[in-house]
Order: structure tokens, then sequence, then C-alpha cells
């Protein structure tokens, strides 16, 4: 008798196709069923010589012990699928709230990772100042007329020293460097404050200052992180103009422009080697350290990276607009 | 500084275009902008050199690196020192001061229009003859000028401090001012008659009537002159040089271009030139070495050529050889004075954009810093739906003391921009309850929405600043869709964000209590504590602290990260059992006047065997319960780490529960 060899490789091949339990028992009878090729051998075993039964009858009854295995395997997995009835998988979702971070957020984190991977360290600074850490540290002297150039917000104390409300966040450049060990790598974003408000200024805005104080720092050291930032932030290949400027806390001090869409040359931070003042007054010996520090406006930042028109936008509260910063 | 380009141009002389010309300035440090015809340019406060038609000369030549040829006429004048005309002058704050004295001046007409014109451009309003010719060569030469009418003076002058407090001097204008002993005056015998640097008296100004002037020109120090303008609110084209300094050498050249420039406007009879006094100021000298200087720039300029560059500028190499070269500053260089100021003169000529750049070093590695738990906290709130807002925190007198209470002294603005807001924010719910009634204006219905940033109030000595993040979430309206049954934002969800958020955040440990002080919410709200710190509240918003801003039902939330810790703790771990779990529910009546908490505290603390968890899975009032009761349905979950548990030994532990319950607050089985 011949036994076809492929007859286990047939029926799982068509068990493949078969799509419901209807089908799947249709498919069982034509290999297990009374009419079968495995049955009927068995029915045919009869006429053949005793010897020849024996080793036919086995070998048919392992076959079928295949068999029957094979579709009981698929079987399972038919009626799993019979099981479950589809669902209209595009219907909506159950409803969910979309959170987000405000844009000033976002941006103040896409300058920080920045610099993370450079070693800054990240200090928070204080709000309200004293004239010192404000002005005074930072080589400002009493009734300079660069004070005049920030309109300052000042408290109503019940001590000595004249509070404000900070003008810049370079304070922060004081705090640390009379706290921390050099060298000195930080950065500190934050609020800060100008008495002026119309329709480009406001009388709050956020900041984020960078310090650098170590050895051998030079102003090409300086110009090579500005630019290199600049174009990691906007994400392509910058113009970048470096232009003498005035702070009172650097020397030289420099005003960084970049050439942006059809806008000509914007004015995006204000940087400078720091002043040989400043650092004598937090302690520095100025033979062996020099700094370079720098400070960028994230509004200005987040309009051009957003292309946000107002500034004022930015504080309206109005859900419409921030919806759209949920990416 | 606005100038005309038309008359820049051939002043100093170029033929660069309007934008070109702007744009040397812009590149060497004075920022322009066009406006119109004009070019306005920005010079900062430390450059009051350059506030005039000379000194933007001087610059574009340097920077052209040309040398700068004075067209200028004077007439030729002698002076001399007489004390009937200029007597005492305070050399401390006066550092010379100097008299034209011109008699018999007739025929006056106006400037030529092309020199009004220029004055009208800048800013510098027309007044008289005189006066127009005075300012025009302080415009021109940048020192400037205050013309008396001669008779009017009670020779002779003093240039001191008033003796006495309050004198009193009524300046041009005709506003009355007392002056204080802090300001340098001009006097004559009869009283004060000029505030020295800023503005003249109104008796001694010249007038139609005039025939006889004296015009003075002085040089006073910076720093005497700071801040008294603003003091006065009389804030002049002199006074803005002045304090910014003006060139103490510059004064009797000044007059001379005066008297050659008066032909144009008047006649005269005759003129004499008086001088005071005066102290010689000290020229300065700054050390300058090429190598500390390549090393400062990552630039490699020689001797020369950083000698060219600053000769252009009008620094002279007065020695050199010791490795360091002598630079003489020239007087109009105010704030020129350490070797560093030197360098930036020498990059602003050599142009910053030419500094070659060095690719970023990183600092030295620090210690990995954990992320900060505010910024992990706002991540969780952004995941659970919630939007960021971020507020200008000044808020007024009525919103300070409805949200702080009197638990905190505000932190007052002097000169607040808007005077209905005079205080810092002690709490960032103000500014989120407007924002939730501005967007339900807008057609909002359900908002969730926070605020991280830090709330303010004064201290025993100075001010405190802490940081808050708070939220509000504003869900008035069933939350109903197609596919689930319509439920209803209230406590018990705002309960599980938070403990979810502080949770997931490994901030563990915590005690709820009701809250104790006087806040935004009301009676339906905790406080949540880590051992005795308080790390936060929530619970429902109390509508009346809302000033009608919100009306319906809203929750809240105050979280002060300043006080949490999240660092990892050694986690102990527990072997997990092998064995299955058995749940059984227990469905008891209880009295409402016991709190939950109790329930929840005696079958945790009572011992039952093989419990794992219980949690409340139902609760029901209504038929069939009886007034005062309430049914609840408890799921407890047994297991043991070494066997399978029997139905005997399961039922034992459910009648242990019970027992407890029946005990200590009566509970019933509920059949």
């Amino acid at each position: 008798m011949q036994i076809p060899q492929d007859l286990i490789e047939t029926a799982k091949l068509k068990l493949k196709s078969v799509q419901s339990e209807a089908e799947f028992f249709q498919l069982r009878s034509q290999f297990l069923g009374k009419k079968s090729f495995v049955l009927s051998a068995f029915s045919n075993l009869k006429s053949l010589d005793p010897e020849l039964k024996v080793a036919a009858a086995k070998e048919l009854n392992i076959l079928k012990a295949q068999l029957i295995k094979v579709f009981e395997n698929s079987l399972a997995i038919i009626q799993s699928l019979d099981d479950v009835s589809a669902l209209d998988v595009t219907l909506p979702a159950d409803p969910y709230f979309i959170g987000a971070e405000h844009p000033i957020s976002k941006v103040s984190d896409r300058v920080i990772n920045y610099f993370l991977p450079l070693n800054y360290q990240v200090f928070p600074g204080n709000e309200i100042e004293t004239d010192f850490y404000n002005f005074e540290a930072l080589n400002f002297p009493e009734n300079h007329p660069a004070r005049q150039m920030h309109d300052t917000f000042y408290l109503n104390s019940n001590s000595k020293s004249e509070y404000l409300l900070r003008t810049h966040t370079s304070n922060s450049q004081i705090h640390s460097m009379l706290r921390e060990p050099l060298p000195l790598y930080m950065l500190s974003p934050g609020r800060v404050y100008r008495c002026d408000s119309d329709t480009t200024h406001l009388p709050m805005f956020t900041q984020i200052e960078g310090l650098v104080v170590d050895q051998d720092v030079t102003f090409g050291d300086l110009k090579g992180i500005i630019i290199n930032f600049l174009e990691y932030f906007f994400n392509e290949k910058m113009e970048v103009r470096f232009r003498p400027s005035y702070f009172p806390f650097t020397e030289p001090s420099a005003e960084v422009d970049i050439k942006f869409g059809n806008n000509g040359w914007l004015e995006v931070l204000g940087c400078g080697m720091v002043h040989p003042n400043v650092l004598k007054g937090c302690n520095i010996d100025t033979k062996k350290y020099r700094g370079f520090a720098f400070g960028m406006g994230i509004e200005r930042l987040a309009m051009l990276y957003y292309g946000v028109e107002d500034i004022r936008d930015f504080y309206s509260s109005n859900l419409d607009f921030l919806n759209q910063f949920s990416s | 500084m606005k100038i005309q380009y038309s008359y820049l141009k051939s002043f100093l002389p170029t033929d660069l275009s309007q934008i070109k010309l702007a744009d040397v300035f812009t590149k060497v440090g004075f920022e322009c902008e066009l406006d119109g015809a004009m070019i306005d340019f920005d010079i900062t406060p430390n450059r009051g050199d350059v506030l005039s038609l000379r000194g933007l000369q001087r610059e574009f030549h340097a920077h052209q690196s040309k040398k700068l040829k004075d067209h200028l006429t004077y007439s030729k004048l002698s002076f001399k020192k007489d004390k009937m005309v200029i007597d005492k002058i305070n050399h401390e704050a006066c550092g010379n001061y100097n008299l034209l004295s011109i008699r018999g001046v007739s025929s006056i007409r106006s400037l030529d229009t092309r020199k009004q014109r220029f004055l009208l451009a800048a800013g510098v309003p027309l007044i008289s003859p005189l006066v127009d010719l005075g300012n025009y060569v302080m415009l021109e030469m940048g020192t400037p000028m205050h013309i008396f009418d001669l008779d009017r003076l009670a020779l002779p002058i003093n240039v001191l401090f008033p003796a006495i407090r309050n004198s009193s001097l009524q300046v041009i204008g005709g506003e009355q001012k007392n002056i204080d002993i802090s300001s340098l005056t001009i006097q004559d015998q009869e009283g004060i008659q000029a505030l020295a640097g800023i503005i003249g008296g109104d008796k001694t100004s010249v007038s139609k009537q005039t025939k006889n002037i004296a015009v003075e020109a002085a040089f006073f120090y910076p720093e005497k002159i700071m801040n008294q303008a603003r003091k006065y609110g009389l804030a002049t084209d002199a006074s803005h040089r002045f304090e910014r300094g003006v060139d103490p050498e510059l004064q009797k050249q000044a007059l001379a271009r005066f008297l050659f420039l008066l032909s144009d406007v008047a006649k005269y009879d005759s003129m004499e030139c008086f001088e005071g006094s005066s102290k010689l100021f000290k020229t300065q000298y700054i050390f300058l070495s090429a190598a500390k200087f390549n090393s400062f720039s990552g630039l490699a300029l020689s001797d020369k050529q950083i000698q060219n560059i600053l000769k252009n500028l009008g620094f002279d190499c007065e020695l050199s050889g010791n490795k360091k070269m002598r630079f003489k500053v020239p007087s109009h260089r105010f704030d020129i004075g350490l070797e560093e100021d030197l360098y930036e003169e020498i990059l602003r000529c050599y142009g910053y954009d030419n500094v070659p750049i060095t690719p970023p070093k990183p600092g030295p590695s620090i210690a990995k810093k954990e992320i900060s738990i505010a910024s992990e906290l706002k991540s969780g709130l952004v995941f659970s739906g919630f939007k960021e807002l971020m507020h200008i925190p000044f808020v007024s007198e009525e919103t300070f003391s409805k949200l702080n209470g009197n638990s905190w002294a505000p932190a007052e603005l002097l000169n607040p921009i808007n005077a209905n807001e005079p205080f810092m924010r002690g709490s960032l719910f103000g500014a989120l309850f407007s924002a939730v009634h501005l967007n339900l204006k807008k057609g909002h219905s359900a908002i969730k929405v926070f605020e991280l940033g830090n709330v303010f109030h004064k201290a025993a000595s100075g001010f405190n600043q802490e940081k808050h993040l708070a939220g509000i979430i504003y869900h008035h309206e069933l939350q109903s869709s197609w596919s689930s049954q319509a439920s209803q934002y209230n406590f018990y969800s705002v309960k599980a964000e938070i403990l979810k958020l502080l949770d997931t955040l490994g901030i563990h440990g915590l005690s709820l209590s009701a809250n104790s002080s006087d806040t935004v919410f009301n009676v339906n709200s905790m406080d949540i504590f880590v051992g005795k710190k308080k790390i936060g509240a929530f619970g429902e918003i109390d509508i009346a602290v809302t000033q009608k801003l919100i009306k319906n039902p809203a929750f809240g939330f105050e979280l002060y990260p300043d006080n949490m810790s999240n660092k990892p703790k050694n986690i102990k771990l527990i072997p997990t059992s092998k064995f299955p779990l058995s749940t059984r529910d227990m469905n008891i009546l209880i009295s409402k006047s016991i709190e939950y908490a109790e329930i929840d505290r005696i079958l945790a603390k009572g011992k039952i065997k093989f419990l794992n968890a219980f949690s409340l899975t139902n609760t029901f009032e209504g038929k069939g319960i009886p007034n005062g009761f309430i049914s609840m349905t408890f799921r407890f979950t047994f297991q043991s780490n070494n066997k399978s548990l029997t139905e005997s030994e399961i039922n034992d532990s459910m009648d242990h529960a019970f027992n407890l319950l029946s005990k200590a607050v009566k509970a019933e089985i509920r059949t």
C-alpha cells in the first residue's frame, strides 16, 4: 500500500485558509472522515499479507494520530477567532484631556538641553533681589546712567538693603561665583522684570543666563559656543553676527544677531567676557581665571521658533493658543 | 540720538549710502536704525564721547583706518583769569569753568535753515538764535553750553554746592525748584542762577532784550551730575551728556567755535574770554601685553598691529619694551580704565566677526543631578492632561487678601506698572481663576490647567520666595461618551489624580488630614503631609474666593515641590508567594457617622490572618437601607506564602474581620 508522504503538509496548508468552524469540519471529514484516505486505507488492510498488514497498520495509526493533532491545534485557533465579535475600531476613543507644557517651558528646556551634555549645572535664582546682586556686584555703580537702561521695580521693604525685582538673570552669576567652586559652568533660567509695558514689551519676561569661569577661556570660545548653540536651537546653519555693545558686567560686550527669514538681522542675545571687576568682587583670582557670560530672552527665541507674533499671547491664558503646543 | 543722514554724510565726509553708513556704525558698537532721512544712533551709556558729530566722525575714521583731520574753523581766543568775573570753584565737581563775554550783540537772525533742520531732526527745539547756536556747537563738538544774559548776572560767578538747604530757583520754562545741597550750582552775588550741567535759571536766560551775553562752557564731573537731573525731573541734553562724560579738554575750543559761527547769526561790538581756576585732568596710561591680549581673544596680533588699531582711536603708544606697551588714554575716553577695556577697543576695530571661533568645550564632569521634583510633577500633570499656564505675578490688594488672608504680609511694589496691582502674588490661584473664567467665556467647558512659579511675601528681614505648583480642574458638565456611562469629576477624582501623581514620582509616606488652614478650598479638602512637612493640599475650590470668576464646582490643588523629596530608598524586596490569591466580598451596614478612615484603620491594624489586601468596592444608601446607615461592600484578598488556603481558613479570617468591625463600629452583615 502506498501512503502519500505529503498528507500532513497538505492538511496544514488547507487549514491555513479556513475562516470558520463549518469550513473546518468540512475539511476534517475530508482527511479523517469515513471516506478519507486514512480510514479507507484501514478497511483495505484486510486484503494484505499478514506480515505487511502489521507494518502498514502501524504506519497508518501514526499518520492518523498526527492528523488528529494537527486538526485539534487548528480548531483551538479557529474557535478563538469566532469568539471575538468585531468592533468598529474606527469609532472615537473615550474623551481625554490633552496636556501641554507652556511654550516658554518648552523653549527653556530646549536651551538647557543643549548645555547639559557640556556639563553646565542649572541653578535657580531669586526674583526678589537686593541692589547689590542685581547692580552693584555686576559693576553698575550707584546712579550710573547704565542703570537707566533697566527700568526697575522697587519693593517696599523694612530692611536697610534696597530690594527690587531683578532686571536680569545676571544676579545668578554673582550668587554662583560666590558659592560654587571653580571651574564653573552654569545656567540659570528664570523670570525677570522691567517697569515697561507696551505692545512689544511686557513687565515680566524670561531669561536664561550662562556663565563659564575657567582658565584660558577666550573670546573665540564664547563665539564658538554661541554659534554652535544657535545652530542647534534653530536646527540649521545660521548667519550670525557679533556686534560690540555695552554691559557693565562684561568687557568686551557683544550683542548677537542672526539672519532670520526675510527680517534681516535680529538681535537674539547679549554676551561678553566677564568684567575683571565682577570677578574680583567675587574673590576670583583674575590672573588665573577668566570667564564669559551670556543671556538670552526666551520669549524672543520662542517667537522666532514658533512664529508667534504677539509677545502678550504667552501670558494670555488662552487655551486655543496653548492647545497648539501639545506636541 | 537722531542725526540727519545728509548732514552727517557731508560732515564725516563719506560717499557711503545711508544703509551702508548705518551698518558701519552698527558693526563698531553703535546700533543704528533708519528713520526716514535720519539715522537713529543707540549710543550706550559708557560712550558719552560719541554724542556729537565729532564723536561719530572720530569713530568713523578710526574704523576706516583713516587719520582724522579737524576741518572745522575756530576764532582765536585768549583767556584771562579775573576774580571779579569767575571766583570760587569747587574743583571736586568742576574741572574747568570758562565764560565768553560778548557785548553789543545786534542784528540777530536765525540760524541758516540747514542747521535748523539738523537741530530739529536731533530733537533739539529751536529757542532763540543765540541759544540755538550754543546747542548747535554742542551737537557738533560734544560739550554743552549755556548762555546767560550778562546784564542780569551779578558777577562774580561761583561754582559751588549750595550752602543752605532748600534754596529756590526758577528754571528756564518757569518751574520753581527747591535746590538740594547735593546739587552743584552756578551762583552769582544774588544767589543760585543755574543747576550746573543741567539747566539755567529763568531770570538770567537770554531774551529779546538781551544785548550782552556770557557763554558758559565748563567741565563737570559725571558722578556729580549723575541722578541730579532725574531728581528734579529735568532730563536735558546737557545733563544727558555730562552724566555720561564730556571731554574736559574741549571747552575753550567750543567757545572759539561758537564765536566763529556767531557772525552767521549776529553782530557784536566786543568780546572777552575768562577762565576760572582749573584743576588739570589727570592723563591716564594703560599697560598692555600683546601676548595676554592674544591669549584672551584667541587672535595672534603683533605689537605693531595693536598699536595701529589703537592709534586710530586716539591711543598713542608712549613707551614700549619689556613685552608691554603703554598707551595714553585720550581725554574724551572716560570709559577706559583697564587693560581689558583696550582689548575691547582692539577687538571692536579688528571686527568681532573676524575673531576665529573654537568648538564648544565641555566643563569638568559633574555628578549627575537628579531631575528636579518640580519638573517631574510638571511632566506628570502634562501626561494627565493638564495644560501649563504662565502669568505675570502682579495682583490687587483684594486678590492678595482673599487668597492669603492675614497669614502673609504682601511684597509691595513701590512703583507698580498698574496702580491697582501693587502686590506680588502670594498664591498662584488668582490668575488660574481668571484663566478658567476667560476660557469659559470663550466656550470651553472642560478645563485642566496648572502653573508652576514663585509666590512672594514679606519676611521679618527681606522677602521670601517660594515655589508653588497649583492647578484647577473645571469640569462641570458630565463627561459622557458613546461608549461609557456618564461620570462627573468630583472630589475623589482630584484625590486620585494627586495621589497617583505623588505615588508615581516616589513621594511616599503621605498622610492626609482635613484641611486646616484658611485657603482657597472649602470644607471638602485635605492637606498632604510627609512626616510633619506639609507638601500640599487639594480639594474643592471655595467658590466665594474666586470673586465670581467661577460659579460652579471646581477642584484644585496646590503643591510645594521644595518640601518634597523622592530620593530613591533602599527597597527591601519581599519574596512573592507561589500560591494563589483568594478573594471574598463582605457586605456590611454601618452608621453614617463613622468615617471611612476609621474602618480602614481597624482593618489595617486588625492582624487578620492571611490578609493580603482589602478595598472598598461599593457603597449604597437608600432603598432597603435604614435611615442614618450606609451599606459598604469590601473585597478582601487572602494569600499564604507556603500553602494553598482552605475554605475554612479563609472563612475564619473573614469572621475575624467582621468581628473587628462589629465590635468597634457596630457593623452588621447586610443580607
